[in-house]
């Protein structure tokens, strides 16, 4: 009981994603960080105003970080197919790596 | 970016980068906007009077007393990235012997904030010239909104029209003696300070769209003989600005 709780816990800590999500949130990451960059330097320069430029820098890192470090389900939307558990071990089936058959 | 921790060091290490980008950007706007500095500095009155460095010294020194009369418009420094300007004037006195480098001493200085600094104690307050006291004394009925504006600079920040200033600092040479030194020359200075990017330094070069420091260099004069008992104290009074913090010595 105890130790499901912990596994629940660490699974939720951990976080994991599927690969397309891991894609995902990397075009994210240097998109959004970019582009609330770009907005900060060029509202600042045309309101004069270097504390708006702060701040929406900084606003622009909050929302990135919001978005993209959680797992939200967005992300695992492609998870892997793994084979079916196989009961003879791995007798039965054919692996190959680099063209060799290997077992 | 697999796992949470991950992509939270990710998030933040470009980060990092977008924000030290951006930051160089802003120093490199700087370049953009024009500057055309310039002011006029004449000396009103010198005196030179003995004293001591501290209450308590007995070296008997004499320190120089300089009134100047200062006009200054410093408003093109003020940019979105300009945090302060420090404005300083020094008095620069020829060495007795030619192969020694002349001696400077700061007379007057002055932080003058930018709008967009936080209000600090330090900073300059220009006082209300005497013939606008006068319209700021009529509306005595409410003591406290004069009292507000008393704290106010009388001028946009840059902008400065000193008469018969008196010194922020008595000055003395390395010897304590600077009665009937000759061909001294009072100069403004000033230092930059940005948010983000480059300390910079007055100059009297045109670079790009910046021009140098137009003025700011009083004519030649001598200092005084000794002044005895006849100078007269309130003559000697050193002056800041109207801002809160206040010499401890001197």
């Amino acid at each position: 009981m105890a130790d499901e709780l912990l596994e629940n816990v660490r699974d939720a800590l951990e976080g994991q994603i599927d690969f397309e999500g891991q894609r995902l949130a990397e075009l994210l990451t240097t998109a959004l960080l970019a582009i609330s960059g770009i907005i900060a330097f060029l509202y600042g320069y045309i309101a004069q105003d270097i504390a708006s430029t702060l701040y929406i820098g900084l606003g622009g890192a909050a929302l990135t970080f919001l978005a993209v470090v959680p797992p939200w389900p967005l992300y695992n939307k492609h998870p892997i197919a793994w084979l079916p558990r196989q009961s003879g071990g791995t007798s039965g089936i054919n692996i190959q790596v680099n063209g060799k058959k290997v077992n | 970016m697999h796992s949470t921790l991950v992509r939270g060091q990710n998030v933040f290490g470009f980060f990092t980068t977008v924000a030290f980008c951006v930051a160089g950007i802003i120093a490199a706007s700087v370049f953009l906007i024009p500057q055309a500095p310039s002011a006029s500095l004449q000396l009103r009155n010198v005196q030179v009077v003995k004293g001591r460095p501290h209450y308590y010294s007995p070296k008997r020194e004499e320190y120089a007393h300089i009134k100047f009369d200062l006009d200054a418009d410093l408003t093109t420094l003020f940019n979105w990235n300009t945090k302060q300007v420090f404005l300083y004037i020094t008095a620069t006195y020829p060495s007795l012997r030619a192969s020694e480098p002349a001696s400077s001493a700061i007379i007057w200085d002055a932080i003058i904030p930018s709008s967009s600094a936080p209000w600090h104690t330090n900073h300059y307050i220009h006082p209300v010239a005497p013939s606008d006291k006068s319209a700021t004394t009529k509306g005595k009925k409410n003591s406290s909104k004069s009292k507000k504006a008393a704290k106010k600079s009388a001028y946009p920040a840059g902008e400065l029209h000193l008469k018969n200033q008196r010194p922020k600092y008595q000055i003395t040479d390395y010897a304590g003696r600077i009665a009937n030194r000759t061909d001294a020359v009072l100069e403004l200075h000033y230092n930059v300070q940005p948010w983000v990017g480059l300390l910079l330094w007055d100059r009297r070069s045109d670079i790009a769209m910046w021009k140098g420091l137009e003025g700011g260099r009083s004519e030649l004069f001598n200092f005084p003989g000794l002044k005895g008992a006849a100078a007269k104290k309130e003559d000697l009074k050193t002056e800041k600005g109207a801002e809160g913090h206040r010499l401890m010595a001197g």
